[in-house]
């Protein structure tokens, strides 16, 4: 079965590259608008050889986990408040429902206007981009929480904090997890958009600025190294949380980011 | 003192107001068993959430002693289900016991059940009446003053049902606690009971002592004749008046 599940993808990505270079070599694409794969591949060596790519990743990389780490830290004790208390509920429900329809591109001109243009305004954008997920999974892993579970509970005596942290807390994190995935992701997504507008560094910045210079290969390795790590990323979410959590197992399968 | 006064429990269902439990008044003596028959929609599951405290009554009271524990097993098992089978007999033990004890009693309860082997499994590895013995095993560990059981044995198979009816009249007559079981089966309600309760529409409509000793066979002249006479009652509706105790009155 783990061979299965490697060889599958594997051939769905030599497929896809094949395509590509039958397609070039057959003369049907432009080499400007779609290099080569060995372009492609020649431009990733080049730009790992001179240190560029390991840069450009480690800046962006950083980017994402504090932002996603802001974004965990802010949403997780948020849900719980929300959850627990009615007034909270009743002043922030509205807020956020309102904030949530915004989409964080839609914000950059004021982030850049409060922040600058430094790491604040690109945290900014991605904690924007990856609160809601987390923040709604975990409120609906709590809200959702088995009522008869809730029961086991009083019938044991347990107080209101004991169900809390015993029974609500480890039933919503089947949810939480579902969001922390989505939030992983779209924490990615966030970060070149806001590398894309006044950077001098990052995944996002190294894309743009091959643009300017007509270096579709970079363009597009760039785009490859994005998409590897961002699997990567999730894969070792994934692991991370299938080994803490044996029995959320099944629930890593379902859901994709 | 397990007892319920004048209780009534009423749902409001599309603006009309329903009555799950109407006026029932029931006294259940220390360290007694009584079962509770009869037929779905009945009332008997509002009758047991009464008495576990999960349902307030809409009138009427219910008095139970505050210092006597409550164990219950629900018609589900309702494990949870990041805890493996040890964990969740252990649930409501935490903190209220030394780790030591909790695992005595982890091990005796599991043992009871039949189900040592399968204490690192998780809920979803379990069948379903597997995950109902691990229920039963939670509640028993708990070794509660007042024991409330909802249909516990309808999800298992019959030689396990057996099994597990005669394991709970081993620990009635050992532990004592204030038993109150519900069920729809006539038999069972018969082999278990030290009384049987007839539900009705929300209401009781009889109360049967039984003095059979336990333990009871199904085969026993006694036992077939109450079941007989209780099933006549509920498909019939003759008077539950007319039930007298066989031994009494031949």
């Amino acid at each position: 079965m783990p061979a299965r599940r490697i060889l599958v993808p594997a051939t769905v990505f030599a497929s896809v590259i094949l395509l590509w270079w039958l397609t070039h070599q057959a003369g049907w694409t432009n080499a400007y608008l779609l290099p080569a794969p060995a372009a492609v591949i020649e431009a990733l060596v080049d730009l790992a050889a001179s240190g560029l790519l390991v840069k450009h990743t480690l800046v962006s990389l950083q980017r994402v986990l504090l932002g996603f780490g802001l974004s965990v830290g802010l949403a997780l004790p948020l849900a719980v408040l929300m959850s627990a208390s009615r007034p909270a509920r009743a002043v922030l429900d509205p807020l956020l429902e309102f904030a949530r329809q915004v989409p964080p591109l839609a914000l950059i001109p004021l982030l850049i206007l409060w922040l600058g243009i430094g790491e604040a305004q690109k945290l900014g954008i991605i904690v924007l981009a990856s609160f809601f997920p987390v923040f709604l999974g975990f409120r609906g892993g709590i809200d959702g929480v088995d009522t008869k579970l809730v029961e086991v509970g009083r019938v044991a005596g347990l107080s209101r904090r004991e169900i809390l942290t015993r029974i609500v807390l480890p039933s919503a994190l089947p949810e939480l997890v579902v969001g922390l995935r989505i939030s992983l992701g779209y924490s990615w997504r966030a970060l070149v958009g806001a590398e894309l507008i006044a950077s001098s560094a990052g995944l996002g910045y190294m894309i743009i600025d091959a643009e300017n210079l007509a270096r579709t290969d970079i363009v597009l390795a760039g785009i490859l190294v994005i998409g590897a790590i961002g699997l990567l990323s999730d894969l070792v979410l994934r692991l991370a949380i299938g080994r803490a959590f044996p029995w959320l197992s099944p629930h890593l399968e379902a859901a994709r980011a | 003192m397990l007892e319920l006064d004048d209780a009534s429990r009423h749902y409001i269902v599309a603006g009309r107001t329903v009555a799950a439990l109407d006026d029932v008044t029931q006294h259940f003596s220390d360290g007694s068993i009584t079962t509770v028959v009869g037929r779905s929609g009945c009332g008997k599951t509002t009758l047991l959430r009464l008495l576990a405290g999960l349902t307030e009554p809409s009138s009427g009271r219910v008095q139970r002693a505050p210092s006597h524990s409550i164990g219950v097993v629900f018609q589900e098992a309702r494990l949870m289900p990041w805890l493996d089978v040890a964990a969740n007999v252990a649930f409501p033990l935490k903190k209220r016991l030394s780790e030591a004890e909790i695992a005595d009693r982890v091990s005796d309860s599991l043992s009871l059940v039949g189900l040592t082997e399968a204490r690192r499994a998780l809920p979803s590895q379990l069948s379903g009446g597997m995950a109902q013995r691990v229920a039963i095993a939670r509640a028993l560990a708990q070794h509660p003053d007042i024991l409330l059981l909802d249909e516990p044995f309808s999800a298992l198979d019959a030689f396990t049902r057996r099994r597990l009816q005669g394991v709970l009249i081993d620990i009635w007559q050992e532990r004592r606690p204030t038993v109150v079981l519900v069920t729809h089966d006539v038999e069972e309600a018969v082999l278990l009971g030290e009384s049987v309760i007839e539900m009705e529409s929300g209401r009781v409509v009889g109360r049967v002592p039984l003095d059979i000793p336990f333990p009871r066979e199904a085969t026993d002249p006694a036992v077939v004749d109450y079941r007989r006479r209780i099933l006549a009652r509920l498909v019939d509706g003759a008077p539950f008046s007319s039930i007298q105790n066989p031994r009494r009155n031949p």
